[in-house]
């Protein structure tokens, strides 16, 4: 975070901060239209209307998980690498979708299991809080530990296998379309102006931001840290019972696996800071990014390219990323 | 475990892993007059590679199309349901002229092979059965479960207990061999599947299998009628296999189906626990599946499924049938008729 007033000395290093960001975030925007046009140009089908709205139905799992993870960043440091992280959220999103499966195969319905796969989210979103805040367990220890839990109660629930589900929730979120744009999609765009609200707009997103970027001052001010903390982990795991209800929708099914999705959550929410003005975490730049690597997926896909490449450019994204946004603010 | 057993374990999955690449291609189909696809798109979607049978039917697929003159868009989702989806989706956008699909959950893939269906595009499926097919390529999975489940009860002298590893029951074939095996076994009622089953997982099969089955050994000890593990594919059973052994145990075998080179050779070796393997040749499934999309798009009658042999390969026969299925065997034409009532095939 570099909110610390500079002092006329320091003026020209700043100066030099600013444009490294710059260059850093021109550069982001420069290589997603490279990329897009590439695709364009080399990938059967990439253009047409249905693989683009195709992109953004694949991206809105990722990226309504990724919007956990950028909540966590926001509230506990917009510095990602001294700031917290929650490694659990994918293995939460797993833990409810199988406890919305499982209820819903036991005959309960939506009225029942989707408030539970909502309250499960949260309730894991409270563990985290209450070990990172009450117990100060580092963030990357706490949420791995808890990620622990979270896949041992969903194996415990679903005995490592697939459980089905079928109600007209999960047809109309899979298959329903309005205005020629899948639900799905619509469900993306409805989160992600709603979060965009939430934390750039609103008196408590402004707080949870103060909280994450200058703990001390936030405290000097009035701001109670910890409920923010608290806040932002407990929003993650809404945001990750939320997704589990659409990951059941799109496979019809809850099935083991979904903790594999902690590396792309955790590359769309680094990613995002290169897309925001002052290189923090951000819900538009976590959009853009969701929205770039499901482009990377889909352009793979369609010109034949082994789906673990993806796996090892998102790797490659989150060092390039994380080396470059530690440049830009050392220089 | 004792670290010598596992690093037999870890050896023997990374043999596996390993081995697959380099070896000589599976059985291949006999020559036939299959229709040009020359000019046609084929999309491959298959749920993960890392398996040989997996790999084999893949590679027969593709291997088959490219020499039939079709462009391929191949896909393998790294058995990832999600991927495996938004892969689906991701073909019919391409608009090819057929896609093959090859294995995975039956409950997830269904709603988008329907898909498929909707969009025009022919499907093709693998080891999956779904009435949005045009034809399954496939093994007799009906007969391979009954006749691996008459050779348990035949070695297990009709009387005593079966461990079952059940974590697929969500993918076709495994749910029909594993229902035959029930089947047969209501006329054995001397016979007891424990409960609760166990599960077998990728990835970390073998060592899992292993593991579990380490366990079921120390609750079920010499006196207790454990007689049979049973897998309904093999590479749960090398870890299984494995434990056995280790245990020093000799009244308990262990059965599979798809014929792993590794497994194959357990079943081979007279000192091994291992029982029996209904071995399948998928390199000849992958390839029966590319000639049956070229024989529909040259106006050709297809059959709703392709079953191609499979042979049991037990204890007493190992002499005489494992040859072809073992590490390293040259690739030999099997002359296998494949069944489907098609003239055709």
């Amino acid at each position: 975070m570099t909110a610390i007033a500079d002092g006329p000395p320091r003026a020209g290093a700043h100066r030099g901060r600013n444009i490294s960001k710059l260059v850093i975030r021109l550069g982001a925007f420069v290589g997603f239209a490279l990329i897009v046009i590439y695709f364009a140009f080399t990938a059967r089908g990439f253009t047409t209307p249905y693989n683009l709205t195709n992109i953004v139905e694949q991206s809105t799992i990722l990226g309504i998980l990724a919007y956990g993870m950028t909540l966590v960043f926001a509230g506990t440091g917009t510095d990602v690498q001294r700031g917290g992280i929650d490694l659990s959220i994918a293995a939460n999103a797993g833990l409810c979708a199988a406890v919305y499966a499982v209820l819903m195969r036991a005959g309960y319905g939506g009225y029942v299991a989707v408030p539970a796969a909502l309250v499960t989210g949260m309730a894991v979103g409270a563990l985290n809080g209450f070990a990172v805040v009450a117990l100060r367990i580092m963030p990357l220890l706490a949420t791995l530990a808890v990620m622990n839990i979270a896949e041992g109660l969903e194996l415990t629930l679903t005995e490592n296998t697939v459980v089905a589900v079928n109600s007209p929730l999960i047809d109309t979120l899979a298959f329903g379309r309005f205005l020629g744009i899948s639900t799905l999609s619509w469900v993306f765009v409805i989160v992600s102006l709603a979060l965009i609200w939430i934390a750039h707009y609103s008196r408590t997103g402004l707080r949870l931001y103060a909280v994450g970027g200058h703990a001390e001052a936030a405290r000097a001010a009035g701001v109670r840290n910890g409920s923010y903390v608290y806040g932002a982990y407990i929003g993650a795991g809404l945001l990750a019972g939320l997704t589990s209800i659409l990951i059941v929708a799109r496979l019809s099914s809850s099935t083991p696996g979904t903790g594999q999705m902690l590396l792309p959550v955790l590359a769309a929410a680094l990613l995002g800071t290169v897309f925001s003005r002052r290189l923090i975490p951000t819900i538009g730049g976590t959009l853009l990014a969701a929205l770039f690597i499901g482009t990377l997926a889909n352009g793979f896909q369609l010109l034949g390219i082994s789906s673990y490449w993806v796996s090892g450019v998102q790797g490659a994204l989150i060092l390039v990323v994380v080396a470059a946004t530690s440049f830009a603010k050392n220089s | 475990m004792t670290i010598k057993t596992f690093l037999n374990t870890t050896i023997a999955a990374t043999v596996l892993l390993t081995a697959a690449p380099i070896m000589a291609q599976d059985a291949e189909l006999p020559a036939a007059d299959v229709p040009s696809l020359d000019g046609k798109t084929i999309g491959v979607t298959v749920i993960g590679t890392d398996h040989h049978w997996d790999l084999m039917a893949y590679r027969g697929q593709i291997d088959e199309l490219e020499s039939l003159g079709a462009e391929v868009i191949a896909l393998d989702a790294g058995r990832s349901d999600q991927t495996q989806v938004s892969q689906i989706q991701t073909l019919i956008a391409q608009r090819p002229d057929a896609i093959i699909q090859q294995l995975g959950n039956i409950d997830v893939l269904d709603p988008w092979l329907k898909r498929i269906e909707q969009a025009g595009i022919p499907l093709f499926t693998v080891d999956t059965a779904t009435p949005y097919a045009v034809n399954q390529s496939t093994s007799d999975n009906y007969s391979i479960g009954a006749q691996l489940a008459l050779q348990i009860v035949k070695d297990m002298n009709g009387e005593g207990k079966i461990a079952v590893f059940n974590g697929f029951y969500s993918v076709p074939v495994c749910k029909v061999r594993y229902d035959q095996l029930k089947y047969v076994l209501e006329s054995y009622p001397e016979i007891e599947i424990i409960e609760p089953e166990l599960r077998d997982v990728i990835p970390n099969t073998v060592q899992s299998a292993y593991s579990d089955t380490s366990d079921m050994l120390t609750q079920y000890g010499e006196d207790s009628g454990l007689k049979a593990v049973w897998g309904c594919w093999d590479v749960p059973m090398i870890g299984a296999t494995q434990a056995i052994a280790d245990s020093g145990r000799t009244d308990v075998k262990t059965y599979g189906v798809d014929g792993s080179p590794e497994y194959v050779e357990m079943v081979a070796d007279p000192d091994s626990p291992a029982g029996a393997v209904a071995a399948q040749q998928p390199y000849a499934i992958g390839q029966q599946a590319a000639r049956n999309v070229a024989m529909y798009l040259g106006d050709e009658e297809i059959p709703p499924f392709s079953f191609l042999p499979a042979v049991l390969i037990t204890k007493d026969n190992a002499d005489e049938t494992a040859a072809p299925f073992l590490p390293g065997a040259a690739g030999e034409t099997s002359g296998g008729e494949t069944e489907g009532g098609s003239s055709s095939n």
